[in-house]
């Protein structure tokens, strides 16, 4: 699962984590739009490299390296059998394509996530006009998921401590074996649920549509120049793709 | 100036067999220390939630009686009018802290109370600075101890600038150290004029700031005044309220005929008791 | 009975819980565990029942290896209850958990039934038998836990902060059943931070910091140490400060002094001497 630390913030200070949010997701859709037009080993290299620098840029080249080499396996796994299933005259050349878009596809959206934070991404979702309700309640699951994972093992514990057996017997028992682990998961969330409510109501949470924020989102000038030059590429690329015949090196194949 | 009135107060959660207050008359003053005691399920945790208005309008069920916070009825107002008069503080540090850092944290109440952006950065640049919370500024609540979570908390609370803090044994779920940092912090800002309503079991570390000891049982107030004469009176027995060790051992000396003059609340005063007498 | 041979364990292997622990315990005793969150503690009474076992050293239960046993199987002669009853409550009725623990541990039904009726008149909770613990208090939820472990009737009971959130009637009442479980033999362990129930409740204190035990003998000399308490960051119990404040007055009151009895009479003293 290493393979996700990809998709993981980082908080560091780079060229990239100080770009608002709202600019990264668009540079990122347009990247990953981008790699999606192309279906050639050689544009898809290009892409690829172009890739790099930002992830450079974002101070997480090595952080993405790991996690290329932790995808590794599972990426020859896709080649091999894309090479198997593959209608296409050129197969190998073919699934290598898919693969470098693959890869290129994740890198895309992994720029956002390694440099956006949780809060941030709530604030640009509520400035996007998302209602403040839902993208509080999407911060506060990443926040209560470490406290929910620890008390499912505290459950556990318990309930191994009382002479459940959580990892023998038929497939039946095991089943019915996470009834004393699910039930008071449950409770023992929605109490936790009331409390948090109690807090939250007592400090005003929803009373009214005049609700501020502290931390405004403001775009700057790199952020525009940002949007702009990533609107400029899309439509570039675009324009290429559909007018432009693309010169035979580009689109070598793998000789069979 | 009266800042909290209970006028006749009853109360009975829905689905509940009896009152868990029962015609409450209880006066509050400003600048007051009131510690609220008594055995578990006394009410005295539906008495701090009657003050923000949690009670009635969080926790419903049936209601008699008025209470009168800064002039608000709380009947009649929203718990986010109440906010800024009535901060509450609870007992799980782990369920005040709904943010993923310690400003946003604080930022939280005035934000949702439409407070204006910049006046939100001061207040909350004031109180990390009033209670020294800089080294947590951006840490995660999963990254602190339970004593750092209620801290942030109570940060979090006097970030709406409320005039009583009602504190629901806040150190319950804490080490005794800890425990100690917060009655501390507690006390000093009642010092700074903040007024307090606690409710905690640990009399020996709260009666000597306190100005008053109010004992709740079965949901009726049954003692209420200085903390000297509460804790000697033979009812906290009685109803299995722990007094602090030196007071005990004051009304043992007392049944033993030895009489110290004043009622001691630690230790320390009661060596300078027993200094005295033996002086004179 | 129960050894801890050099115990060393982290977890995931990576943040070191105990540094190299060894400890006995006898049948019938009564030991608390205290010391400052991060201490070791809870980890410590975790390997007693096996939940966790040690990368390095031993736990010998009667002269065998804990190895050798599963949880379950420990489970029947260490019972541990967990500090936040919530986590084990899930059945509708409070017969049903305690029904539950017996028959997991190898009662036949009417065994089970009839040890839970016993279990539930000692700890006051008869009449409750049938209601649902999710409708019950907090108190009585605790209590409801701690029965469904007792009523399997373990050699040891190790329990993880029962006094958190129990007022003095309560904490009164606890004390009381677990001397009546000491005097039919059962060893009694608390891991707690309330060190005024462990001074009148407990003979046997174990002090740890940083994953190793400090101090481990009777209690009244343990926890008026000024050295042990601050290595552990624990605080000085009420007549011990009251000791030291008279002490300091009168340098023929000894500063350890930690039960009431004692102060009483010391102060006796000075006073009918003056």
């Amino acid at each position: 699962m290493s393979f996700l630390e990809v998709f993981q913030y980082t908080r560091q200070d780079s060229v990239i984590h100080r770009l608002d949010p709202r600019a990264k997701l668009f540079m990122s859709i347009v990247l990953a739009a981008v790699s999606l037009l192309f279906l050639s080993i050689i544009p898809l290299l290009i892409i690829f490299i172009c890739l790099v620098p930002i992830i450079g840029a974002a101070k997480s080249l090595r952080r993405w390296t790991r996690s290329m080499k932790g995808l590794s396996v599972l990426l020859i796994f896709i080649m091999i059998f894309n090479t198997l299933l593959s209608t296409q005259p050129n197969p190998f050349s073919h699934s290598v394509a898919l693969t470098l878009r693959l890869v290129a596809l994740m890198t895309s959206f992994s720029v956002f996530f390694l440099t956006v934070h949780p809060d941030e991404l709530s604030q640009a979702l509520i400035q996007m006009r998302v209602r403040y309700e839902f993208a509080f309640a999407m911060s506060m699951a990443m926040r209560y998921v470490p406290t929910l994972g620890q008390e499912a093992y505290a459950i556990m514990d318990a309930q191994k401590a009382r002479g459940v057996e959580l990892d023998k017997g038929s497939l039946l028992k095991r089943i019915r074996n996470i009834v004393p682990i699910i039930v008071p998961l449950i409770i023992v969330s929605i109490r936790r649920a009331l409390s948090i409510a109690e807090s939250m109501e007592s400090r005003g949470f929803g009373s009214s549509e005049k609700r501020t924020y502290m931390n405004v989102l403001k775009f700057r000038k790199r952020d525009w120049a940002v949007v702009i030059i990533s609107l400029f590429v899309l439509i570039f690329v675009v324009y290429v793709r559909l007018f432009v015949q693309l010169p035979t090196w580009m689109l070598w194949q793998i000789p069979v | 100036m009266t800042l909290i009135e209970f006028a006749d107060f009853s109360f009975k959660y829905l689905g509940a067999d009896s009152l868990a207050l029962r015609k409450v008359n209880l006066k509050i003053e400003e600048g007051e220390y009131v510690v609220v005691t008594g055995p578990s399920g006394c009410g005295k945790t539906t008495l701090c939630r009657a003050i923000n208005g949690l009670v009635p309008q969080f926790h419903r069920g049936y209601i008699a009686g008025n209470v009168i916070v800064d002039g608000k009825n709380t009947r009649e107002n929203n718990v986010a009018d109440l906010a800024p008069i009535a901060g509450l503080v609870f007992q799980q540090p782990e369920n005040q802290l709904v943010t993923l850092n310690v400003e946003r944290e604080i930022a939280f109440g005035p934000e949702n109370l439409g407070v204006e952006p910049n006046e939100v950065r001061r207040r909350v640049e004031e109180l990390i600075d009033m209670l020294d919370l800089e080294h947590l500024r951006e840490k995660h609540p999963h990254e602190m101890s339970g004593g750092e979570q209620q801290r942030v908390a109570i940060a979090a609370t006097l970030a709406l600038k409320p005039k009583v803090l009602v504190a629901d044994e806040p150190t319950s779920n804490l080490d005794p150290q800890s425990a100690e940092t917060i009655l501390d912090l507690i006390a000093d800002l009642n010092n700074r004029d903040m007024t307090v309503v606690l409710v905690e079991h640990r009399l020996d570390l709260v009666s000597k700031d306190a100005s008053r000891i109010v004992l709740i049982d079965k949901g009726s107030i049954v003692a209420d005044g200085a903390p000297r004469d509460v804790l000697t009176m033979d009812l906290c027995q009685e109803i299995g309220v722990g007094i602090p060790k030196a007071t005990q051992l004051y009304k043992r000396l007392q049944e033993r005929g030895f009489e110290l003059g004043k009622v001691p609340l630690t230790g320390a005063e009661l060596a300078t008791l027993v200094q005295e007498v033996t002086k004179g | 009975m129960i050894l801890l041979e050099d115990v060393y364990f982290a977890y995931d292997g990576l943040y070191t819980a105990l540094q190299g622990v060894s400890l006995q315990i006898d049948d019938g005793e009564r030991i608390a565990i205290m010391g400052s969150n991060g201490a070791g503690k809870t980890t410590l009474v975790k390997h007693l029942n096996g939940l966790l076992r040690p990368d390095r050293g031993r736990v010998i239960l009667d002269g065998v290896d804990t190895k050798h046993y599963s949880v379950a199987e420990l489970a029947i002669q260490i019972g541990l209850v967990m500090q936040n009853p919530d986590h084990q409550l899930f059945l509708d009725s409070v017969e049903k958990e305690i029904i539950f623990s017996l028959e997991n541990l190898g009662s036949s039904k009417e065994e089970a039934k009839e040890r839970c009726e016993q279990t539930l008149n000692s700890l006051g909770l008869e009449g409750l038998s049938e209601r649902s613990p999710f409708t019950l208090s907090g108190g009585e939820r605790k209590r409801v836990a701690l029965a469904s472990v007792l009523a399997t009737e373990p050699r040891v009971l190790s329990l993880d902060e029962p006094t958190i959130g129990q007022d003095a009637r309560q904490k009164e009442k606890l004390a009381k059943m677990l001397r009546g479980l000491n005097e039919k033999g059962k060893a009694v362990i608390v891991v707690t931070h309330d060190i005024e129930f462990v001074i009148e409740n407990f003979p046997r204190t174990v002090a740890m910091a940083n994953g190793r035990i400090v101090a481990d003998g009777p209690t009244n000399s343990v926890l008026s140490n000024n050295d042990v308490l601050s290595r552990c960051s624990l605080t000085r119990p009420q007549l011990t400060e009251t000791a030291r404040s008279l002490h300091s007055i009168f340098p023929e009151v000894p500063e350890r002094l930690t039960l009431m009895d004692d102060l009483e009479k010391v102060v006796v003293k000075v006073l009918g001497g003056g």
